[in-house]
């Protein structure tokens, strides 16, 4: 009865939120808690209603049509750009590991289809969570630091790399044919999916004629078309959903109320889908708590050191290598995705296989908020150790400077607040040096400054070589707090005058308090300047169309300047 | 399981409701109608392919369910006490000269004893899902009108328990059994109701205020929230989920954060009460010709219940001494039979009371005035201007009214931080009313303390902007730097009004200036700018360097406000 299945949802509902209080309290990740409130639902044994599942698989459709709707062409060109090395080198290192370890498992406990669990556990292992993993790294991919940017262009690749697999292994036999079958089907799904981007919803825009409700049926509509599709030809319907997301245009005006919908109901989607994967977790058994151990020591610990040791072939320094392999530490909802298909759809898994995956994503998933919560404590104490020599000669082979500098000025960061002040000491033929440690910016820095040390800001080398010793002025155009504090202890060996950069007026006190000279905060500049103009405006003494000419006028000639921006991320 | 069945049915009625839906628009009817057409058309009347069982029959429950949930977030206590006594009047005068209505109606048709009662219960109910979706779309839900015929629905709907109450009993000449049975309901509800009350001024407040700016919690905790109600309610007497979520939503409307969650609370609701329209067509039974067993009596019925109908509501709201206007209006919102009918009619079945003809004489009529009713609520003011001078006679002087505050060329700020703040006092100059809209619980306090108007709320979101009066504002300046955001904010906004905003590039600037925008502010060239005049100025000039920079420092200690930790959209710049 319907009535019944309402209730359900009910206590499912309440738990969830009973302990998202408890996550939000302790600024947890939503996801992990989810599945907790699962567990303690399943073991209660309250709900037993296969209507839930099919709920649940609502939610992962929506969990992978929302995430392909945000998808941008960018973000695959950035991932060829940088990353690729770790990228690859997840695959071609840590998954045949885990493939064996998770094989060896299946072998000794007697599973059905070894190869497969060992396929679903190496699964878990390599990848990376997009949800709780961005949810974390959000303050520093804002702020654009070279590794929030790092993990999550290996979040897009996992996520990538999971929808192939979950094609692939849609099939209940897997043999050539079926998985060549079911690949071409994919390749003709993903097809029309671009095709409804190119002219399939504009034309449903235009039919709705200005009505949020019809477009996002229709998107929704569009979404079930899909699923229905991969359904049809008997494919893993997250492909459908893939493909549907890729349909849908999300950059006009009317995508912002789309948007908004699609999220919402996501959401309610989302928390069903996790709570009934915690439900489903049967009662703990010594293999599955073998497995689970297992899969999260793999992921804890061996995942982010070889990808760390890949970021630092690729040329990034140890501590941006680092944190961005910390960010990758979690299993990704994606590996639940494959592990409930597996369940449900080609019943393949062995249980205790099944239960630890979802057991060790709950566990990464909280640790990983810890972990990189005391990141930097962790970072001092493990891996300067065994680093230290081969950084200094990495700085030196990549940097140009002038050991006999004296009276200069030291500027962080080479994006578009240091090309000014770059531009402005070249103009004055003051001497400077441009500290900057991110290798895509590398070329510019070789063609256009006459000095640079490449390096990483918060360890000493770089400041040693750049001769901070006998600088005059220190600016910072990073707004990062660690960073500005590193730049602050700087004042043991320097009386160089410092000035910071910060974005929020608190911080940019308590900077002055502890010794900075100046601490730029960009909005209160801007405030000051919009006060002016308003005050113009608003008294009459200059009129709008004037404003927006000498404006233009300028924006021209900054341009001119080379300070417009393409598509700059930096 | 050995497929992934996406229930097939659900899946068919949201692809075939969006197609009608894409249709009907084209003619310009409310998608409504789109939605009970395809019930109609997937359903055992015309094509029967679709039943209205399992997950149809669930999301059908939980759109009722969200929609009453959300009813109740428009309300305030405050507003509903006003008129309850009025509205109780109202509603227990209507069903008692309604029934007699419907009894006379049925009586003159011919039909038997039996059936003439089942009829007379189950036509007095007007469609809360239609009224409630009619009326929020035109944003007409809070307006005296809307208040008065969302009070006697609410009435009514309680009623309705008392009436399922009656037709689930085992025994339906028991009077002693059925009287204790509704005894426990009454008290249900009652506690549910002081529970509501008491959690929105004690516990709620504390509760949201926590969770409020991050926006996973927010809504899963409040739609826990209304799933307690629910669930609670429903496992206690039928009917339970409507009002259950009615009072739950109640409790959530006192808070400030209440548009913020309307508003991501909607789309959830659309996507499920599509369904629930859907489903009354599925519901008939027997096909078509069950339906149309009795259809010249049916469409008779229809029109002498609506119009008599529409009287006794007049008559009745008239003598509380409301204005004719409102009057007017919340009389004709309530004109049609509700799908209340269905339920009722589909139990006296199950009791044996009635056939399947009656079922289906039922579902026409209700059919038929919905269908009828939709344009008519769509449509009313129209009606009442047409039909104004005519009616102007019942008016009095001594009538109550409505009135309800907006905005109007005001300005309008949105995210509070730095920039906003500095430009704040100089709009308060100049602007009547000065309303800031943002997504942090910290700023409302201090945008209360300073005496602004406040949102809270992300802009993005339609409600939001509705609260804010966008369309009448004055001036606008929003510190977000996203460009969808402020394309939006210039499509929306009227052509006279002054327009402020954020770009990071200087492509995006240009566009938001070929756009409309009177000015863009662009703080990360800016602060370029200045750093390197400061830059230059230290090398040249040491002294001026200092000055400068002493008089810059002095103002930055003197604010002294909470950090901007976030804007509505991202952070601003993001490079360095």
């Amino acid at each position: 009865m319907a009535e019944g299945i309402v209730i359900d949802l009910g206590i499912m509902f309440v738990a969830a939120g009973a302990l998202l209080l408890v996550a939000n309290h302790f600024r947890l990740p939503t996801v992990p808690f989810y599945i907790i409130a699962g567990l303690g639902i399943g073991l209660t044994g309250l709900i037993e209603q296969p209507d839930l599942l099919m709920l649940a698989q609502w939610g992962i459709a929506f969990l992978v049509f929302v995430f392909s709707i945000r998808l941008d062409l960018g973000d695959v060109q950035s991932v060829l750009r940088e990353g690729e090395v770790a990228a690859m080198t997840q695959l071609i290192v840590v998954a045949p590991v885990a493939f064996v370890v998770g094989y060896a498992f299946g072998d000794l406990f007697g599973f059905d289809a070894p190869i497969r669990n060992a396929v679903y556990f190496s699964a878990a292992v390599t990848l990376s969570s997009t949800i709780v993993g961005a949810g974390l790294l959000e303050t520093e991919i804002r702020d654009n630091l070279v590794h929030g940017r790092l993990a999550s262009t290996i979040h897009f690749f996992d996520d990538l790399v999971a929808i192939g697999l979950l094609l692939v292994t849609s099939a209940a036999v897997i043999t050539a044919d079926l998985i060549a079958m079911s690949i071409g089907y994919g390749v003709v799904i993903i097809l029309a999916g671009l095709l409804v981007y190119q002219h399939g919803f504009p034309l449903l825009v235009r039919a709705a004629d200005g009505s949020d409700e019809l477009v996002l049926m229709g998107s929704i509509s569009i979404l079930v078309a899909f699923l229905a599709a991969a359904e049809l030809v008997g494919i893993s319907m997250v492909v459908g959903a893939f493909a549907a997301g890729i349909g849908i245009r999300n950059d006009e005006t009317q995508a912002l109320a789309v948007a908004n919908g699609i999220d919402s109901i996501r959401d309610f989607f989302v928390a069903i889908f996790f709570v009934t994967v915690g439900a489903l977790v049967s009662i703990p058994t010594l293999e599955m708590g073998a497995i689970a151990l297992a899969l999260v020591a793999l992921v804890i610990v061996v995942n982010p050191i070889v990808l760390m040791l890949a970021f630092v072939f690729e040329g990034y320094d140890t501590r941006t290598a680092f944190f961005a392999a910390s960010g990758l530490n979690q299993v990704s909802e994606f590996s639940l995705i494959i592990a409930i298909q597996a369940v449900l759809v080609t019943e393949t898994i062995a249980e205790p296989m099944f239960d630890a995956i979802i057991l060790a994503a709950a566990v990464t998933m909280i640790l990983t908020a810890s972990i990189s919560r005391n990141e930097r404590r962790i970072y001092e104490a493990i891996v300067p150790r065994f680093f230290a020599e081969q950084r200094t000669d990495h700085v030196d082979r990549n940097s140009r400077t002038d050991e006999g500098l004296e009276d200069h000025v030291i500027v962080l960061g080479y994006g578009r607040q240091g090309r000014r002040v770059v531009k402005t000491l070249e103009n004055l033929e003051h001497p400077y040096v441009v500290i900057e440690n991110d290798p895509v910016i590398q070329t510019r820095l070789e063609a256009e400054c006459q000095r640079y040390v490449f390096g990483d800001a918060m360890s000493t080398y770089p400041w040693e070589k750049s001769r901070v010793d006998a600088a005059t002025l220190v600016i910072s155009t990073a707004d990062h707090r660690p960073v500005s504090e590193a730049v602050l202890a700087l004042s043991d060996t320097s009386d160089a005058d410092l000035v910071l950069r910060s974005d929020d007026t608190d911080e940019a006190r308590a900077l002055l308090e502890m010794g900075a000279t100046y601490v730029v905060v960009p909005d209160i500049l801007a405030g000051e300047q919009l006060f002016e103009v308003l005050e113009a405006l608003l008294a009459g003494d200059r009129p709008p169309s004037s404003l927006k000419q000498d404006h233009l006028d300028t924006l021209s000639e900054l341009e001119r300047y080379g300070f417009s921006t393409l598509r700059e991320r930096f | 399981m050995s497929q992934i069945a996406l229930a097939a049915d659900f899946a068919l009625i949201i692809v075939v409701a969006t197609v009608i839906g894409i249709l009907v628009r084209q003619f310009g009817q409310p998608t409504i109608i789109a939605y009970i057409a395809t019930g109609v058309i997937l359903g055992p009347v015309v094509f029967d392919v679709v039943t209205d069982e399992g997950l149809v029959e669930v999301m059908a429950e939980l759109g009722l369910g969200f929609l009453l949930f959300l009813l109740g977030m428009k309300m305030r206590f405050s507003d509903i006490r006003d008129i309850l006594r009025p509205i109780t009047n109202v509603a227990v005068g209507q069903t008692v000269l309604q029934t007699a209505l419907a009894f006379l109606v049925a009586l003159a048709l011919g039909f038997g004893t039996q059936e003439i009662i089942v009829i007379s219960l189950a036509t007095v109910f007007g469609a809360t899902p239609i009224i409630v979706k009619v009326l929020t779309d035109k944003d007409e839900i809070t307006t005296l009108p809307g208040k008065i015929d969302v009070g006697v629905l609410i009435v009514q709907d309680i009623y309705l328990v008392v009436v399922l109450a009656m037709f689930s009993a085992e025994n339906i000449d028991d009077g002693g059994e059925i009287a204790r049975s509704l005894a426990v309901i009454f008290a249900m509800i009652a506690v549910i109701g002081v529970l509501s009350y008491a959690s929105s001024r004690y516990l709620l407040p504390k509760l949201f205020r926590r969770i409020a700016n991050n926006k996973d919690v927010f809504l899963i905790v409040a739609i826990a929230w209304g799933f307690l109600f629910i669930a609670v309610a429903e496992s206690q007497f039928h009917g339970g989920i409507e009002i259950g979520a009615f009072l739950a939503g109640i409790s959530l409307a006192q808070l400030p954060y209440s548009k913020e969650l309307e508003d991501r609370i909607t789309p959830i609701t659309d996507f499920f009460i599509l369904v629930f329209f859907a489903t009354i067509g599925l519901q008939i039974e027997g096909g078509a010709p069950a339906l149309f067993a009795h259809w010249w009596e049916a469409i008779v019925a229809s029109l002498v219940l609506m119009i008599g109908n529409f009287w006794i509501m007049f008559y009745l709201i008239d003598r509380e001494g409301f204005a004719v206007e409102p009057t007017f209006l919340a009389s004709i919102n309530m004109v049609q039979v509700s799908e209340f009918s269905l339920i009722v009619g589909a139990l006296a079945i199950q009791q044996g009371y009635i056939g399947d003809e009656i079922l289906g004489y039922l579902t026409l009529m209700a059919l038929l005035t919905m269908t009828a009713s939709t344009y008519i609520v769509a449509n009313n003011h129209r009606i009442y201007q047409r039909v104004e001078p005519w009616f102007r006679r019942f008016g009095s002087d001594d009538d109550q009214d409505a009135d309800l505050a907006t905005y109007e060329d005001h300005a309008i700020a949105i995210g509070y931080d730095d920039i906003t703040e500095r430009a704040l006092p100089l709009l308060d100059e100049h602007y009547d009313d000065v309303v800031v809209i943002d997504r942090k619980t910290e700023h409302v306090e201090d945008a209360d303390a300073q005496a602004y108007d406040h949102v809270f709320g992300d802009f993005r979101h339609t409600e939001v902007r509705k609260a804010a009066n966008l369309k009448g504002a004055s001036f606008v300046l929003s510190s977000s730097v996203q460009r969808e955001v402020n394309r939006a904010l210039l499509d929306e906004v009227n052509e006279e009004a002054l327009v402020f905003v954020e770009a990071e590039r200087i492509d995006d600037a240009r566009d938001l200036y070929d756009r409309g925008a009177t000015y863009v502010i662009m703080s990360t060239h800016l602060t370029a700018e200045m750093l390197s005049e400061y830059v230059e100025q230290y090398v040249t000039d040491r002294e001026g360097f200092d000055e400068t920079i002493t008089a810059d420092l002095d103002r930055l200690r003197r604010s002294d406000r909470e950090p901007a930790t976030g804007m509505v959209g991202d952070g601003g710049e993001a490079d360095g």
